[in-house]
């Protein structure tokens, strides 16, 4: 089935003609395969065009919506911030940290549009991409507290679509703790397709978290694409639930030796929520060690995607390597499909990977019970238990019992 | 307390309890003994609530039917069983555990709440008698913990939910003679003309340190001989084979 979009590159303010040339062009390829359907080897567990076509009458851009500026600040914790409205920025505040060590302006599209790709959602965001950000952190700077990054969506965003970009930098032996942060109770449908570059130099560390705090009827796509420097290491937390259909697509290059990455999600899906997290780990250097631990629970008529390659480079020797994927399928409704890869091309690695789904462990709900503990809070327990394991490894202290608590409150409705 | 008569238990097609008979008083100590597969651990699981038997007979606790409760209420009714094998629970915090569920069983006998400091001066004074390190209690729920320190928690959580009837499965397997002998202490120090004991045992070894009223021996889903102490002494010296 053919989406009906309506897309116009004259919608978007101050194009120079270059810019928007290409922008036609990129829209163009859009056009010749439209929204991914189940076809596509990296869409066969997530059908995005039909998924759209059940739940949108018409897609259009708008580039002129109302500004609604109110949203609640986080209290749990001391943190910078900036704020994005339907992707553009809007407010900074790094009143916690020395001046000139941190570079945030809007992205800048002037030399960042190109064609070369395969995807349809990135030619559709090179076409409509406006708003997103750029932020550099300077060399041997290291935030003193977190930054949340608050991602505000009109209400009014009805059939829309948000196109935007995002550059993340971490020059030399820098540190920075970043959470995204959603809060979007909108009733209205509307799809978000962000595209995010990281870029981790020698010796520097980047803690990328995402949280989730309300249910939406949003529909989102983020693809992050990260470098990684010797001596770095990039953590992902994931904790996302509520969305009508969200796709987390990461590919992670570990380019130099001894860096780390980590990719910890936990899901808790219900009602047909729809939610994909799809990793890509290149290791293209050795000594580079790799770790992704995936949990879903899934409940009711939901669907889990995880789709997870590790690549290992013929010169990657000593690499580690580790995946594993669990599901909790509560619902006979639900759905869960993993597709775990290795392709290694290197001899003396350590390479592992592993995936399991099942229903609650009865032994363990009986002997929470056995204790006086009621069935629905014992059910509770067990859930964000298995889900609350992704944050065993962050340090504690106000981040961690925020992000516990987060969690918690995601698991509702037992 | 508790009265038992002609009890039968089947699982997958297995009849495993034929017909136990055993009642219980406050402030008894009874001991189950009997070879392996004679049904000693079907019956705790049965007393427990636990799904997958089917039943006949009748099970009364303080004159109600125990059919009629589910597995929580029992316990908040207070019959507790530790379990033989302690389920280790990953990302379920000792500590939140133990509070949730004295908090659960308190709140269902119409009792206060504990707040969270009460709660850590009362388990840290409980775990201290029984020699666990602090430090277990904020790990997660018997997850790499050792035998014996999975049975150290089991008596704290008997402890600290104080139950009238306290069924201890095998409670001694796995335990050596000083943590057996810390075991036995906490079962000792809590028992009172109110509380009664039911301890399933393999060996005579536990019951030198808690002395029971009536050793009773279960072979083939069934009490076959109920004696005092001495019954198990003479037990450890003939085996089974003698008796049953």
């Amino acid at each position: 089935m053919r989406q009906n979009y309506d897309f116009k590159i004259d919608k978007i303010k101050d194009l120079t003609p270059e810019e928007i040339s290409l922008r036609k062009k990129n829209l163009e390829l859009f056009y010749r395969t439209g929204f991914p359907n189940k076809k596509d080897e990296d869409w066969k567990f997530s059908d995005l065009n039909t998924i759209l076509s059940k739940n949108f009458n018409k897609i259009v851009n708008n580039d002129f919506l109302p500004r609604e500026t109110e949203f609640k600040i986080i209290e749990e914790f001391e943190h910078n911030f900036i704020s994005l409205f339907n992707g553009k920025l809007i407010t900074k505040d790094f009143s916690y940290e020395e001046k000139n060590k941190i570079v945030i302006d809007k992205f800048n599209y002037k030399n960042e549009l190109s064609s070369d790709s395969k995807s349809s959602l990135y030619f559709l965001n090179n076409a409509l991409a406006t708003g997103g950000f750029s932020l550099e952190i300077s060399k041997n700077y290291k935030l003193k507290k977190p930054l949340v990054i608050y991602n505000n969506f009109s209400n009014s965003l009805k059939e829309t679509i948000v196109n935007y970009k995002n550059s993340i930098i971490l020059n030399e032996n820098s540190e920075l703790n970043l959470i995204n942060y959603f809060n979007n109770s909108s009733k209205e449908n509307f799809m978000v397709n962000t595209l995010e570059n990281i870029k981790i130099k020698k010796d520097a560390s980047l803690k990328n978290i995402l949280v989730n705090s309300s249910e939406c009827n949003g529909y989102f796509y983020k693809y992050i694409k990260s470098d990684i420097e010797r001596n770095s290491s990039f953590e992902n937390y994931l904790l996302s639930s509520g969305l009508k259909f969200n796709k987390i697509d990461i590919e992670i290059n570990l380019n130099e030796e001894n860096s780390n990455s980590s990719v910890f999600t936990a899901l808790n899906l219900i009602n047909n929520d729809h939610q994909e997290i799809k990793t890509r780990v290149n290791h293209n250097a050795p000594n580079c060690h790799s770790f992704q631990k995936i949990k879903n629970v899934l409940n009711n008529e939901s669907k889990g995607v995880y789709q997870g390659k590790i690549f290992v480079k013929n010169i990657a020797q000593k690499t580690d390597a580790y995946q594993l994927s669990k599901a909790l399928i509560i619902d006979d409704g639900a759905e869960f499909d993993a597709k775990p890869e290795l392709e290694i091309y290197a001899d003396d690695v350590k390479c592992s990977h592993g995936s399991t789904s099942g229903n609650i462990d009865l032994n363990s709900l009986h002997y929470l019970k056995s204790r006086g503990i009621p069935e629905k809070e014992a059910f509770r327990m067990l859930i964000n238990g298995f889900l609350g394991e992704i944050l065993e490894k962050l340090s504690e202290g106000k981040l961690k019992n925020f992000l516990t608590k987060k969690l918690e409150s995601q698991i509702h409705g037992y | 307390m508790l009265n038992i008569k002609n009890l039968e238990a089947t699982i997958d097609n297995k009849h495993i309890l034929k017909g136990l008979n055993l009642n219980i008083k406050p402030g008894e100590v009874h001991a189950i003994m009997g070879p392996n597969g004679s049904g000693k651990s079907t019956l705790a699981n049965v007393l427990s609530g636990k799904n997958g038997y089917e039943i006949k007979g009748d099970i009364k606790y303080n004159g109600e039917s125990l059919s009629e409760l589910s597995t929580e209420e029992r316990a908040q009714k207070g019959i507790f069983l530790a379990f033989q094998y302690p389920l280790e629970i990953p990302g379920v915090n000792t500590n939140t555990f133990l509070r949730t569920s004295v908090n659960s069983v308190r709140k269902a006998q119409g009792e206060k709440e504990l707040d969270t400091l009460t709660f850590l001066k009362l388990i840290k004074e409980k775990a201290s008698e029984l020699g666990i390190d602090e430090k277990f209690l904020s790990r997660q729920l018997n997850v790499g913990f050792s035998g014996g320190e999975k049975k150290k928690n089991e008596i704290l959580q008997m402890k600290l939910l104080q139950p009238k009837l306290s069924i201890l499965d095998e409670t001694d397997s796995g335990l050596d003679i000083d943590a057996l002998r810390i075991v036995a202490n906490g079962v000792n120090s809590y028992k009172s003309k109110e509380n009664a004991f039911l301890i399933i045992t393999h060996y005579q070894r536990l019951l030198d340190y808690i002395k029971p009223d009536y050793v009773h021996i279960l072979s083939h889903g069934k009490i076959i001989k109920t004696g005092d102490a001495d019954l198990g002494v003479q037990l450890e010296k003939t085996g089974y084979s003698k008796i049953v």
